[in-house]
């Protein structure tokens, strides 16, 4: 077992010195999108996408451990993030057609998924549901054999460059939030539908408004059955085992070391600020280990909100602690890939996926075992 | 101290506050990272607010007083410098729109490509350069700021400074000033946000997650404004660095808690938040920095603490 460990450390840290593209990625647009796919397609044809997919879809089918040795060594050979534009594709709408979908939609989808053909967006959150996501007003009514979509759905990062979108419709206006969505595949090119990018305080255009007037989408795109979207939905967190996020969360680690290295020693406060931030990330990486390794053979439980809560204030620190370090006007700050962009994209990692708000609910209610607040 | 305004105090603040209601620009179409109008600042500056502190019967309070409101403003005003630091400087009372700077002339500085003057702090002494033939690189950044970088320093006339003790206190008053009004604006802001944004059909603002935290925001909000006020009452340098060090101590955390309430909206260019809260970033490493305040404030003989 640890032999085999070593040897797919040792296959995956040279094949990703050989493939990892030396040129940063564009900020966004075609440009971007090419950069991704052209990455995702890299990888496919190494044998290294869908590193955590089952084999029989096309993946690696890869243990939890040998999952974190890989993203361990995405991480040191500084590969592209893995939370870009693939994402949503590889893990979100694949693992949900791999759980819920048809025989066709897992033919016509899974595998441009993975060799780099297609990117997803994600059309859950809405102008008033954004924690509160089953508040969700968009409406898809059955006309023959088609949905028919009315609404507006918002912060869709990638929306802009993506051809299928995961939307989340309420199509029973009459039942429960638990009975009333539905779950299908919205072609991004279809007529009616209409994507409005917005340009971050970070900088680059991101996140996308997206407005549906009548957008006609065909019953045979929807995933898990009508009306049954939660469930579906909920059918992605069975295969989320937050290993993608150690490539970052080791990212960051790294960037502590390189912060205590560039800190002068005359600089004792910051140089206390960086060692408590290393202590961090070493804490943040043990518990994300922990949870990973007990979820390979069980449904995971709430602990991690505990590691998403932990990891979502490190990155906010460790990017504050840089500008600090550096100063304002430094040239490590100043550029658009620079430090300065990475401080206000971090303002998002407690927002995006579940705010820390929400993930103290979590903990306080189902690791604690506290009453239920109002809500 | 006294903690309420003069009559004189209130009416420079009304007549302030009336100036910028007619003066204030259209927002722009495009939203952008900061909005800078020169007819603005050249208003304030004709009605002779920058030159308050030198007036008779005012002083540096009444020059806080009006950099902190001006702070407020979605627009940045280039107010502080020339308001609090220009009097303790040999240069013309006029001489303004004024770049701060340290270090290396070739660093950027904020306000550089709209400045007249380059006040450069050296550390042993002050360099004033005046920019008048000048070459300046536009700094394109994040920050809140016209920022700009002088190419070359040969050539332009400049003055040594020997001593910078006045300089570096004027300076830090003038930047806690700032950051109070910075603050005050971005809270109002964010309460309106939580009062009018509902979730689990409750408006935002009646969590108590949210409350205490917004609480805590108002209370580094109202520290700022009295440690700025009174820094440029006193004009010493203990209180000095204290007002600019706990701005600048305050300002990750009190960003961080006010941009998470807006939720992703509040991460957008559309939504202003951001005007403020990028100042607040850019503001948190002048005169060296927080831990360099804080070495100040210890340095410093503190006549109140006996």
């Amino acid at each position: 077992m640890i032999q085999s460990i070593e040897d797919t450390r040792l296959q995956a840290r040279a094949w990703l010195a050989a493939n990892v593209p030396s040129e940063p990625p564009p900020e966004d647009g075609p440009a971007f999108r090419a950069f991704v796919l052209a990455w995702q397609k890299r990888q496919a044809e190494g044998g290294w996408a869908g590193i955590s997919w089952p084999k029989e879809f096309g993946g690696r089918g890869a243990s939890v451990l040998e999952q974190i040795v890989w993203f361990e060594e995405y991480a040191r050979a500084g590969a592209p993030s893995p939370l870009d534009a693939s994402f949503v594709g590889l893990n979100h709408a694949g693992p949900t057609l791999m759980a819920c979908g048809t025989p066709e939609q897992k033919a016509s989808h899974l595998p441009r998924i993975l060799n780099g053909d297609v990117v997803w967006c994600q059309g859950f959150s809405e102008p008033g549901a954004g924690s509160d996501l089953a508040s969700l007003k968009t409406r898809g009514r059955v006309e023959g054999d088609v949905l028919v979509v009315d609404g507006q759905k918002t912060w869709s990062s990638f929306a802009d460059i993506a051809d299928y979108q995961e939307l989340l419709l309420r199509t029973d206006p009459a039942a429960k939030n638990s009975r009333a969505l539905t779950w299908v595949i919205c072609p991004m090119n279809s007529p009616g539908l209409t994507v409005r990018p917005i340009k971050t305080m970070a900088g680059p255009y991101k996140y996308c408004e997206v407005f549906y007037d009548e957008v006609r989408i065909p019953l045979s795109n929807i995933v898990g059955g009508l009306n049954n979207g939660w469930p579906t939905a909920m059918s992605t967190l069975a295969f989320e085992r937050g290993t993608a996020a150690i490539a970052l969360l080791i990212g960051l680690i790294q960037k502590v070391e390189q912060l205590l290295a560039a800190c002068p020693v005359d600089r004792t406060a910051m140089r206390e600020r960086l060692a408590g931030l290393r202590a961090q990330g070493a804490s943040i990486r043990a518990m994300a280990y922990r949870v990973a390794l007990e979820s390979e053979d069980s449904i995971p439980d709430a602990s991690g909100s505990i590691v998403r809560l932990a990891f979502s204030e490190f990155g906010q620190r460790v990017t504050a602690a840089a500008l600090d370090l550096y100063g304002i006007d430094a040239p490590e700050v100043l550029t658009s890939q620079g430090l300065g962009h990475a401080y206000l994209d971090a303002f998002s990692e407690t927002i995006a996926g579940g705010t820390s708000e929400i993930q103290r609910n979590i903990i306080a209610e189902r690791l604690l075992g506290l009453p239920k607040g109002p809500r | 101290m006294n903690y309420g305004l003069t009559e004189d105090q209130a009416s420079i603040l009304a007549g302030l506050d009336q100036l910028i209601a007619a003066h204030s620009p259209e927002a722009p179409k495009e939203p952008r990272n900061y909005y800078y109008d020169a007819e603005l600042d050249r208003a304030v500056a004709e009605a002779g607010y920058l030159q308050i502190a030198r007036e008779p019967g005012f002083g540096v309070l009444e020059a806080a007083l009006i950099a902190e409101r001006l702070a407020r403003l979605p627009w940045v005003v280039e107010a502080a410098t020339s308001a609090i630091v220009a009097p303790v400087l040999p240069i013309p009372a006029d001489l303004q729109p004024i770049a701060l700077s340290s270090g290396d002339f070739s660093r950027p500085a904020r306000f550089l490509p709209i400045a007249k003057v380059l006040v450069l702090n050296r550390g042993e002494d002050a360099l004033i350069v005046r920019l008048d033939n000048a070459t300046i690189e536009p700094v394109e950044t994040l920050m809140a700021y016209p920022y700009g970088r002088l190419k070359s320093i040969e050539g332009l006339e400049c003055q040594r400074i020997a001593q910078c003790d006045d300089l570096r206190r004027r300076w830090r008053i003038a930047l806690a000033c700032e950051a109070a009004g910075s603050m005050a604006a971005a809270l109002a802001q964010v309460v309106e946000h939580v009062k009018a944004r509902y979730a689990f059909g409750r408006p935002l603002g009646s969590f108590q997650a949210i409350q205490h935290r917004l609480a805590m925001a108002a209370e580094v909000t109202e520290a700022a404004k009295w440690l700025a006020l009174r820094a440029a009452w006193s004009d010493i340098e203990a209180d000095a660095a204290m007002a600019a060090g706990f701005a600048q101590c305050q300002v990750s955390q009190f960003t961080y808690d006010l941009h998470q309430f807006c939720g992703a909206m509040g991460l957008t260019l559309e939504f202003p938040l951001h005007l403020w809260t990028y100042r607040l970033r850019a503001l948190v490493g002048e005169v060296g920095g927080a831990s360099a305040q804080s070495q100040a404030a210890a340095r410093a003989t503190w006549t109140e603490a006996a």
